[in-house]
């Protein structure tokens, strides 16, 4: 195996990459500039008062231990705030539940490879899902507030907006990844389209469906610890009464069962999944 | 004085194996010295133990005068700058290029500052395109290692070991993964170049003919332990035999 | 769901024969199965009522057709949307330069949340762990009411609070692919005596760089929908905006907003899909 078999020398591959190499830093380097400036003239335009920065950390030291410690934990047991606890939880459970019903059937129509009409429920399920993600769900809440009052139910039905956004785009995307033989072999025995979808489709992705719909409880009971803030339900509203109050004690205890709750739901549902495997 | 001494090698791993059970080895000059023996049988692990990317257990090691063995992190860091190391799997970094991997090999003697913006000295470049040039994939020092061949990929890692201007060569099974014609090119390139930069090398094999073809001197071993240790041309059937347990034994 | 064990072979008495409608399902799986069931609807059904019936004020709620025209009050006013472009245009920044300093901040924090490269031993893997725990368990809102506290009103905050916030899934997504390397390189470059650093950025970085940057403009997605809220206490952004409408009552108003934020959350998966398919 001679050397130089390949026809060129050292001194061609070094100017070659000398070339190349300085191709790229120069790039790379306009590049970052570029970014440089952009982010200079960001923070100028939006008046960020950078300056402020450097004592932050010392500020929000001093706002944390003497405005917010000792935490008042015992306000977060008290009868209201302890209720409204328990309607946090009542609110993520039945938003849940309701979100996965309603996941299914969106699912279903929003899958290219099954939907049961590619001009009517297609587009219909497909919009659902774009829609209900497009939408932040603390601004669904104000928007279900205004319609159905103060409460947990405009948080409810948020909840269930946000589970069909969350689990029904990800169920949508395991249905679209099925084997269709079996979707097929169904249809070909004359099954209609509900009869093909419960026999083909649904035993292929009950797996990660279940999955699924552990990975989404995770988040959703993240957002309803917080929707009581515009008064959807739950314990967010005590969070607004706090802080608004500047009752920062109290807040910090609030905040510290928020924590709480969902780190114990993190690992409920870490078992949960342990026990699905 | 010799340039790698070995005493008392040990190694027992956490789970209770114990893959040396104290090796003693000498290495002087500029020879090939093949370390043979079965799977198992601690090849891997004596590689691994000298420049400690396993530790020993117990025993010591000392290259060129330097207690490798005892030495703290930093020191180690320094040590390691004189040992290069080719590996089986040839682990080279998929993502970069060719000429990376090989200015990879002097990462160990780079500033800081050289290793995060990768701009290394130009003698380095200079130095890794002669390198591959005597390798033989200089046409290809800019396509990205997962490119390449097994045997495109062993010949990077040699001039990465090579790169380090290594005091000695630590070859882990280095044509296992590739067919014999290939694995033939590759040993005869290694120990070419080894020889014209005077390094010597400790390669461990499980076949035979790779070291009789390309060894001055063979270590067997067995079950972490050194049964035999000739010139090649003194090996004969019974020390061969050694290296095989009881069950194995034709 | 729930109750979906094998059936148990050893509870086919009588197999089936007589009276059971499927011959493979013995008759106590059925039974257990429907009273999970049942207990769970009527769990759910219990909750429903009190939720819906009990704790709502019907009386302010008005029946299904007020509540029709009240949604209907929400259809966005479109002479409006020219003079919200500019909160819309702040929202986008917020959400780039809160997702890029996130990204900044992560990279360590993944370091050292990665049991095979974490620089201390237990301590230091705790550390990041918790750290990425607590950014996962806080909402944007909680950390933006902290940074505007200490900072005052206006975008900076906003944008730390989204960078915090996105440290968390940043790092763990990028833990876990630094601890699903490929030990090899990094033997490699250890071998040729290099330092921590250089071992990190030369074997583990490169491996787990298309994974970062694909969950990075991930990140940025999400971080647009929560920059459109953060402007509600303080942060920046479309958020007052949406708020303010709202309690004057502007609805129409408010629908606008409502379908700016459609447009720019569209506009920024748009964007991210094409700088995906660009950059890996």
């Amino acid at each position: 195996m001679a050397v130089g078999e390949h026809g060129i020398t050292v001194d061609d591959a070094r100017r070659d990459y000398r070339r190349f190499v300085n191709l790229g830093r120069l790039i790379k380097f306009i590049a970052l500039l570029l970014f440089c400036i952009f982010a200079v003239w960001t923070a100028w335009y939006m008046n960020m008062p950078l300056e402020r920065l450097s004592g932050m950390f010392g500020r929000i030291g001093t706002m944390v231990f003497n405005r917010m410690m000792p935490p008042d934990l015992d306000y977060a047991m008290t009868g209201n705030v302890f209720y409204s606890i328990l309607e946090t939880i009542e609110m993520s459970f039945l938003g849940t539940v309701y979100g996965v019903l309603l996941a299914v059937p969106v699912a279903w129509f929003g899958a290219w490879n099954v939907t049961p009409s590619r001009t009517i429920c297609y587009p219909l399920g497909r919009a659902a899902l774009v829609l209900s993600r497009a939408i932040p769900p603390i601004i669904w809440a104000m928007i279900l507030v205004v319609i159905l009052g103060f409460g947990p139910m405009a948080g409810t039905i948020t909840l269930v907006l946000l589970t069909l956004s969350f689990a029904g785009k990800l169920m949508s995307e395991q249905v679209e990844a099925i084997d269709m033989g079996p979707v097929e072999a169904i249809r070909a025995t004359g099954a209609g389209e509900i009869k093909t979808f419960v026999y083909a489709v649904l035993p292929q992705v009950k797996a990660a469906w279940i999955g699924i719909i552990i990975y989404n409880w995770d988040s959703s009971f993240r957002a309803s610890t917080i929707l009581g803030f515009v008064g959807a339900g739950g314990l967010g509203l005590y969070l607004r009464s706090t802080t608004q109050l500047l009752d920062y004690e109290r807040a910090m205890g609030i905040i510290l069962v928020v924590i709480a709750l969902v780190i114990a739901s993190e690992i409920l549902s870490h078992f949960a999944r342990r026990r699905i495997r | 004085m010799a340039l790698l001494e070995v005493v008392g090698l040990k190694k027992t791993y956490p789970t209770g194996e114990t893959a040396l059970r104290g090796i003693d080895l000498t290495v002087n000059g500029a020879e090939v010295i093949a370390v043979l023996g079965l799977s198992g049988s601690g090849k891997s692990t004596l590689l691994r133990c000298i420049n400690r990317l396993v530790e020993p257990s117990e025993g010591l090691v000392v290259l060129d005068g330097v207690r490798v063995s005892e030495l703290d992190r930093r020191g180690l860091q320094r040590a390691r700058r004189h040992m290069g190391m080719i590996f089986q799997e040839y682990n080279l970094v998929d993502r970069l290029t060719v000429l990376e991997n090989v200015l990879s090999g002097c990462l160990g003697v780079a500033s800081t500052w050289r290793a995060v913006t990768r701009a290394f000295r130009k003698d380095d470049i200079e130095r890794a395109m002669e390198l591959c040039s005597r390798v033989g994939i200089l046409d290809q020092i800019r396509k990205r290692a997962d490119q390449l061949s097994g045997g495109q990929r062993q010949r990077v890692g040699i001039a990465r070991a090579l790169m380090q201007q290594p005091k000695i060569l630590l070859v882990d099974e280095p044509t296992s993964s590739l067919d014999p014609k290939i694995g033939a090119e590759v040993m005869d390139l290694m120990c070419a170049v080894a020889d014209e930069h005077n390094v010597p090398i400790l390669v461990s094999v499980h076949d035979l003919d790779v070291a009789t073809g390309y060894s001055k001197r063979i270590v067997g071993l067995r079950e972490g332990r050194i049964v035999f240790d000739a010139e090649t041309r003194e090996v004969d059937r019974s020390m061969l035999q050694s290296i095989y347990t009881d069950q194995d034994a034709a | 769901m729930i109750g979906i064990e094998a059936a148990d072979a050893s509870g086919i008495n009588g197999a089936g024969l007589i009276g059971d409608a499927n011959p493979l399902r013995p008759r106590n799986t059925i039974l257990k199965r429907y009273c999970l069931i049942a207990g769970f609807a009527s769990v759910v059904l219990v909750l429903t009522g009190h939720v819906f019936v009990f704790q709502t004020d019907w009386a302010r709620t008005g029946g299904l057709g007020q509540m029709l025209k009240t949604a209907a009050w929400f259809l966005p006013n479109l002479g409006y949307f020219p003079s919200i472009l500019l909160a819309l245009f702040e929202t986008f920044l917020i959400a780039l330069f809160g997702t890029l300093i996130g990204m900044v901040i992560a990279i360590p924090v993944a370091v050292l949340a990665a049991r095979n490269v974490t620089p201390a031993g237990l301590a230091s893997y705790w550390a990041g762990r918790v750290t990425i725990v607590l950014s996962r368990s806080v909402h944007e809102l909680i950390f933006a009411l902290i940074f505007v506290s200490a900072l005052g009103l206006g975008p900076l905050p906003g944008m730390l609070a989204l960078a915090v916030r996105s440290v968390g899934f940043l790092a763990k997504t990028t833990a876990e692919a630094i601890e699903n390397i490929d030990i090899g390189p990094v033997e490699a470059i250890e071998a040729t005596g290099a330092r921590r650093i250089a071992v990190l950025l030369f074997a583990v970085m490169p491996q787990v760089f298309p994974i970062f940057v694909g969950n990075v403009i991930f990140q940025f997605d999400i971080n647009i929908r929560r920059a459109a809220i953060l402007g509600m206490v303080g942060g920046g952004g479309i958020g007052l905006i949406f708020a303010e409408q709202i309690m004057s009552l502007a609805y129409d108003r408010a629908g606008t907003v409502v379908l700016g934020v459609v447009a720019m959350v569209l506009l920024g998966e748009y964007i991210s899909i094409r700088i995906r398919s660009w950059l890996l």
